[in-house]
């Protein structure tokens, strides 16, 4: 049994997990890519400019996809109805949850490379050389997946987590200006990228994200190793 | 069933947090065009309709939130089949809930108005503030509340609650607040949630993009009386077809 459950080299074990996680969180991204490509597709056949474009093709990989990601984890934390089951396994749950978040971030990854190497291919590509691309979707999504993951394991609850989730990213594109003016929230700028480029401060930026993103996971992480930490879909 | 879904969605305790958190930010983050700095001459009218518009920019989301598993949640907590046994329509089943859970999300929204209008009525010395604030509150959010409450409640049918809530914010976004010149976008046309047309009309001045050129010209005509209330008619209309298809989709799953 132990080993059936921990043999992370087993297909049928990460198979399960992604079942577990189910098609539309793990869909999420690629869903909401495609919705940002269409209205990139509308935006250029109503005579948009190619600045304008590029730049909202980036947005999709920097705010888009990180916002998928995160109200899909809260989702994933929250719709487990055996917990109580898992907490008698061999397992710990939060190793049970790991692995299920390490799918739908795979998924994402999958997803977000994908769509980086096609702008790079057809010439839309506008942000850092090719090689540091990663650095335009993963801080962001650690960041916004961290703070998702501590609002559900702190707040209890999917509306909560979801709001708070929802309004950080809208708080961050209405007051993007403000946010990337002053030097002490500009660190802290999700949408650094697309909105301004990879001038001044943006590496600050990236690692800035990073570590507040891991910070915001170990601390969730600690959280959830009490037992009965994690909340259901009911507990609100 | 509608008192039953009221008393169910008010007793939330995440409904009433996710608001006050909300509320405090939207107050606190309002900036230097918000109603805390209007000055002092300005008019009831203006002072409630700006209250009402301030919430009406990010207090919906939590509303979409919350009513986004309102109808899915009977699947998932195997009770579909017991509730079709009852002796009413799917229409029934729908509408109830859809009334009883959108008069609860919108208490904390009223309540929220009805705190700012009293605050203002008081530092301000003029009653007429707190008058106009239910007036404010029927004909600027409450009509987004009802577009947005009817889609929450049905298209998670369709598309499953964590895929539509990412789509909603996004949507939230792009079809509120971004620049119509920036790209095509549903800002500032007669189907603006957020209020545009309504709050345009009662400030006497455009609150965000209301009638600004752009994409669909045909939805963009000047924000006053009569395109306001064209405005809330189209809101409430469009705000009754995934009702009517989420009936559907309820009565064809019970007979299925």
């Amino acid at each position: 049994m132990r080993a059936v459950l921990t043999d992370v080299s087993s297909p049928l074990l990460w198979r399960y997990e992604s079942r577990r996680v189910g098609v539309a969180a793990q869909a999420a991204p690629a869903a909401a890519l495609a919705v940002t490509l269409l209205l990139t597709a509308f935006t250029a056949n109503a005579g948009g400019s190619r600045a304008d474009i590029e730049r909202l093709l980036l947005t999709g990989l920097e705010a888009v996809v990180p916002l998928a990601v995160a109200v899909a984890t809260v989702t994933v934390i929250t719709r487990d109805r055996c917990r109580e089951l898992h907490l008698a396994l061999p397992v710990r749950y939060v190793t049970t949850l790991g692995r299920r978040l390490a799918t739908l971030v795979g998924a994402a990854a999958a997803t977000a490379v994908i769509y980086s190497a096609a702008l790079v291919a057809t010439g839309w590509w506008s942000g850092p050389a090719a090689p540091a691309s990663p650095l335009v979707w993963v801080p962001p999504l650690l960041a916004l997946g961290g703070l998702a993951m501590i609002l559900t394991v702190v707040g209890r609850s999917v509306v909560l987590a979801s709001s708070g989730v929802a309004a950080t990213w809208l708080a961050q594109q209405l007051y993007a200006a403000s946010l990337a003016s002053h030097a002490g929230s500009r660190p802290f700028f999700l949408f650094l990228t697309s909105r301004y480029g990879t001038g001044e401060g943006w590496l600050l930026n990236r690692f800035a994200l990073t570590v507040t993103g891991l910070c915001l996971l170990a601390v969730a992480v600690t959280a959830l190793s009490r037992p009965g930490a994690a909340p259901g879909e009911e507990e609100q | 069933m509608i008192r039953y879904e009221f008393l169910m969605q008010i007793r939330k305790r995440s409904l009433w947090i996710s608001m006050g958190l909300l509320a405090v930010i939207t107050v606190l983050g309002q900036g230097d065009a918000g109603p805390r700095y209007l000055p002092d001459d300005a008019s009831a009218r203006v002072v409630a309709s700006s209250w009402a518009f301030l919430w009406s920019l990010l207090l919906p989301i939590v509303a979409g939130m919350v009513l986004a598993d309102r109808l899915v949640r009977d699947d998932r907590l195997g009770v579909s089949r017991l509730l079709e046994s009852l002796p009413t329509t799917a229409t029934t089943r729908v509408m109830g809930r859809f009334l009883g859970a959108l008069a609860a999300t919108a208490t904390p929204i009223f309540l929220a108005t009805v705190i700012a209008g009293g605050a203002e009525s008081i530092s301000r010395e003029d009653p007429a503030v707190l008058l106009w604030t239910p007036i404010a509150f029927g004909l600027v959010l409450l009509p987004g509340l009802v577009f947005v409450g009817a889609f929450a409640m049905v298209v998670p049918l369709l598309l499953t609650a964590p895929l539509f809530r990412v789509l909603f914010v996004g949507y939230w976004f792009w079809g509120n607040m971004l620049g119509p010149s920036y790209m095509p976008s549903l800002a500032g046309t007669l189907l603006t949630p957020v209020g545009d047309y309504t709050a345009s009309w009662l400030l006497g001045e455009r609150a965000l993009y209301a009638g600004a050129d752009g994409w669909l010209q045909l939805l963009r005509p000047e924000p006053n009386g009569v395109t306001a209330a064209l405005s809330v008619a189209l809101l409430l209309g469009v705000g009754l077809i995934p009702l009517l298809v989420g009936s559907r989709v309820l009565a064809r799953r019970a007979t299925a």
